[in-house]
């Protein structure tokens, strides 16, 4: 039934894990027992925008993209409701296992990955969020592409939200340098993924991510922190996604023929990670659950960041235990709180324990949260509508396609996961919803529609969000940088001691500086932004 | 009434190559309006004098993208000073650890040679 709330049509069982948007929960379909994953993302602005996403996200149908089967509406929160991949994703089992992926591990993951892009790409769409977060696995090692779409969407829509937002070390220079960018650009991505599963994290994963921003188009391409430890395959394989000239980058089909994938092994190789990276997240669900330590919510990886403390080590094939460079979490806050606990400098050095150099940023407070968490998040922009695209496109919309999504959504049909492109929807699972509302399984590449095209528009904001925020309750403070430009002879003069201090403080203060340059710009900008929104809003009324 | 000067009129070109399905930043390259700069320099004592609702809502949009560039390129300036600043810093550390504790030349110069990254900064 249409009008049926949420809760009655699932049973939310636990919770999976959180992300920047929100949580993410098991849950039951009652109706006919599937198992499913349920985002609930709190979203207070117009919806309309994510609904049509969400639409075109329900047309994607491959054994490589986590389906989506719809979403509603309950209170202020958007359900999404898609497929559940029991294994989690890349990055929780590294994190669950403190352990990298071995080469042959990370052959097989992205064998299905680019088998999932080229699908999309084929299509003409940007997944625009590679990363081993958004690459599920399910029980049997089927790799699937999570939050195609979604990610970008909700970056705009959650625009008046303070929320921490996605991170940079995964986005190709073209769309750091907002140039224009095309499907290639998760290529770069995926380059940057493969890095990370071998690694543990992207490249400048322990730096600002600031810093990022403006070394990622203006340095050589990064690549492996230990090139002799990785087949000659394997590199070349980074090499040709991690190619800064998109016209030259390999493309998904390309990649597919590469000597790298296509000697990639079954994804049954991938049982024996599945199954330790199960039984830790059994062992700590049970120290959670247990009354005596009383944890609020059974939310395991809240509880991980408290207790993962031990650093990663390479799940090299002979066994042995490598630490890596610097404290590895996956999750993109933990990874950060401890690149300040730890600022590793010249992490790139052969032998990287004994010529580390770590600098201790905040006296030993392991509780202290660097600011820039709260402030890589964006404020209130506005998302171009929908309807304002088209008609400027001198296009239709066709409202009739997407107008029931909010309420609907189709009952899972069960698919052995292999082959689906060419099957046709189960009819075993009596449909919940009007047939006209069912995902378009239809398996030609389908020309560019207005759409797409719609979709890649409002997506262009991607990069908003980086150099927004929001003003601020109390007033700046004026900060005094500790340097003047280009003037170091001073530090001659400095102790040892005095210097190390320094370099430690250093990531804060530049962080105090950007913020007070942020307020002020915020400052600036909110009349303007008020103005536009009375505009749209008058607009709306006519 | 205050008014502030017209800018030039925003541009909706959006020239789609063929291979590119988002298209740039329309504002990338638009000569940004000297007033804008002032404003973002000025006190905000007068800001509330300004009557942005004068504007058409395209010129609204210009305007602000055109701020976030600026943005944009002050935070490079002030990231690249403390980049500047980093490496004086490091470099001085490095020296003094070095007087500190003074190396086996020989033993350098097989670190070195060892090393087959570029030096990171
Ligand atoms: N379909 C799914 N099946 C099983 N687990 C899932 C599913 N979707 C998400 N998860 C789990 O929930 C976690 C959070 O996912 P979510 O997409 O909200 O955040 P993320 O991918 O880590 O970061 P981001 O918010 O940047 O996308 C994932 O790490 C994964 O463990
Ligand atoms: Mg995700």
């Amino acid at each position: 039934s249409l009008t049926r709330q949420p809760e009655e049509v699932f049973d939310v069982l636990c919770k999976l894990g959180e992300g920047s948007y929100g949580s993410v929960f098991k849950a039951l379909h009652k109706e006919s027992g599937q198992v499913l994953a349920i985002k609930q993302v709190p979203v207070d602005t117009d919806l309309q925008e994510i609904i049509k996403e969400i639409s075109i996200m329900q047309q994607c149908d491959s054994p490589y993209i986590v389906k989506y089967y719809g979403s509603y509406f309950k209170n202020s929160d958007l359900w999404i409701v898609m497929e559940y991949c029991g294994a989690g994703s890349v990055s929780d089992i590294m994190r669950l296992r403190k352990k990298t992926l071995s080469e042959d591990e990370i052959a097989t993951v992205l064998s299905d990955v680019l088998k999932g892009l080229e699908y999309l790409h084929l299509r003409r769409k940007i997944h625009r969020d590679i990363k081993a977060g958004n690459i599920l696995l399910n029980s049997e090692g089927h790799a699937k592409l999570a939050d195609f779409g979604v990610a970008g969407q909700l970056t705009d829509t959650m625009a008046k939200r303070n929320t921490v937002i996605g991170t940079p070390f995964w986005m190709a220079p073209e769309v750091i340098e907002e140039m224009g960018y095309n499907c290639v650009a998760d290529i770069w991505s995926l380059g940057i993924t493969a890095l990370e599963m071998a690694e543990g994290k992207p490249p400048y994963g322990d730096i600002h991510p600031m810093r990022a921003i403006f070394m990622i188009p203006t340095k050589p391409p990064p690549s492996f922190r230990q090139p002799d430890q990785w087949s000659p395959e394997f590199i070349d394989f980074v090499t040709g996604c991690l190619v800064k000239n998109p016209e030259q980058r390999a493309t998904a089909t390309s990649l597919l023929s590469h000597d790298f994938i296509r000697s990639a092994k079954p994804c049954s190789i991938l049982s024996q990670m599945i199954m330790e990276a199960q039984e830790k997240r059994k062992t700590q669900q049970q120290g959670i659950s247990r009354p005596d330590l009383q944890v609020p919510e059974a939310s395991p990886q809240a509880d991980e960041d408290e207790v993962d403390s031990d650093t990663m080590v390479r799940g090299r094939d002979d066994g042995t235990l490598v630490p890596s460079a610097g404290d590895t979490k996956s999750s993109l806050k933990g990874e950060f709180e401890s690149a300040m606990h730890t600022m590793v400098i010249n992490t790139d050095d052969e032998d990287e324990e004994s010529t580390m150099k770590r600098y201790p940023t905040d006296d030993g407070n392991s509780k202290y949260c660097p600011p820039f968490l709260d402030r890589v998040g964006k404020s209130d922009l506005e998302v171009r509508s929908a309807e304002e695209f088209a008609k400027k496109q001198n296009v239709s919309h066709d409202v009739s396609q997407t107008k029931n999504v909010t309420q609907d959504v189709p009952a899972p049909t069960k698919k052995p996961p292999g082959n689906q492109e060419a099957q046709q929807p189960s009819q075993k699972v009596e449909p919940a919803v009007p047939p006209a509302s069912k995902p378009n399984l239809s398996v030609q590449a389908p020309p560019p529609s207005p759409q797409i095209a719609m979709i890649n528009h409002n997506l262009i904001a991607n990069l908003k969000h980086i150099y927004n925020l929001p003003p601020l309750d109390n007033p700046p403070i004026r900060f005094q940088r500790p340097f003047s430009d280009g003037e170091f002879e001073f530090l001659k003069f400095l102790n040892l001691d005095d210097l190390e201090t320094r370099l430690s403080k250093l990531d804060h203060e530049m962080e105090q500086e950007i913020d007070e340059l942020r307020r002020r710009y915020q400052a600036k900008r909110q009349p303007i932004l008020d103005a536009m929104d009375q505009k749209r809003k008058r607009q709306q009324n006519f | 009434e205050q008014r502030v000067a017209l800018p030039p009129k925003p541009p909706h070109t959006t020239f789609h190559q063929p291979s590119v399905l988002v298209p740039a930043n329309p504002y990338l390259n638009e000569e940004i309006p000297s007033w804008l700069r002032v404003y973002l320099k000025a006190s905000s004592e007068f800001d509330n004098k300004l009557h942005w609702d004068l504007f058409r809502l395209p010129q609204l949009e210009a305007f602000e993208a055109m701020i976030r560039r600026l943005l944009k390129e002050d935070l490079e300036e002030i990231v690249n000073s403390y980049e500047a600043y980093r490496i004086a810093l490091t470099l001085e550390i490095d020296r003094r650890r070095k007087i500190l504790k003074p190396v086996d030349p020989e033993v350098m110069k097989q670190q070195a040679l060892s090393q087959s990254h570029e030096t990171k900064v």
